[in-house]
């Protein structure tokens, strides 16, 4: 891991032009602001973190999606279709 | 809406899936026998598979807003018609949950798809598949 000192309102660049600046330095906070293209996802680690987790936790085994798909319709009945085919 | 669920469409995900970063193009898979359930399938034969469902059918007053960002990688207008699904969970017990804080958005008309990591979302990552 790189380490740096910054001071407040100095900055460090990653990669293609990603600027990440200290705006305020608060007593066991500081504020922080990223400039990034829009393409580039920028998010706090720890929803990334909650996000990945849910994902691992809905992917389905390998080949059994369809058998899922049919084990929550049994489970849904009540459901209306919402599109017509 | 018909036409947004086309029965079988490649979206890619320029960013991938929080987890599954790898996995960027994914078959859409929507048909009557799968209804009221899509499939995302990867391409690919190590690719992940999702099951998801429309957000409004698991909550009818579901809405969740779009960032000029999110709209600049769908490449989506601001007004454009976007299909949304939420990840389902099945748990080993059988119950089963979805995932509506990370939505999958994803603009038809340029079959780029997102999730969206929002960070103070309303919704449940584990909200009961069975409650209206």
């Amino acid at each position: 891991m790189l380490v740096f000192t910054r001071k407040l309102d100095q900055a460090i660049v990653v990669g293609d032009g990603v600027e990440i600046r200290i705006m305020r330095i608060g007593r066991d906070s500081v504020r922080i602001g990223v400039t990034a293209a829009p393409e580039v996802p920028v998010h706090r680690l720890e929803i990334y973190e909650e996000i990945r987790v849910a994902n691992a936790l809905a992917v389905a085994a390998p080949g059994q999606a369809h058998e899922l798909v049919s084990r929550l319709q049994t489970q849904r009945t009540a459901l209306t279709p919402p599109h017509e085919d | 809406m018909t036409d947004l669920m086309a029965p079988q469409r490649i979206v890619t995900f320029p960013q991938g899936l929080p987890g599954f970063e790898a996995s960027r193009q994914f078959v859409l898979l929507a048909s009557a026998t799968l209804a009221p359930f899509t499939l995302l399938q990867g391409a690919g034969p190590e690719a992940p598979a999702f099951v998801a469902i429309d957000p409004l059918l698991v909550d009818p007053d579901y809405s969740s807003r779009l960032g000029s960002e999110d709209l600049a990688r769908l490449q989506a207008a601001p007004e454009a018609p976007l299909l949304w699904l939420a990840l389902v969970a099945s748990a080993p017990d059988g119950s089963a949950t979805v995932n509506l804080r990370a939505p999958i958005v994803i603009n038809p008309a340029s079959m780029r798809g997102i999730q969206l990591l929002c960070r103070d979302s309303q919704y449940g990552l584990t909200h009961p598949l069975g409650a209206g």
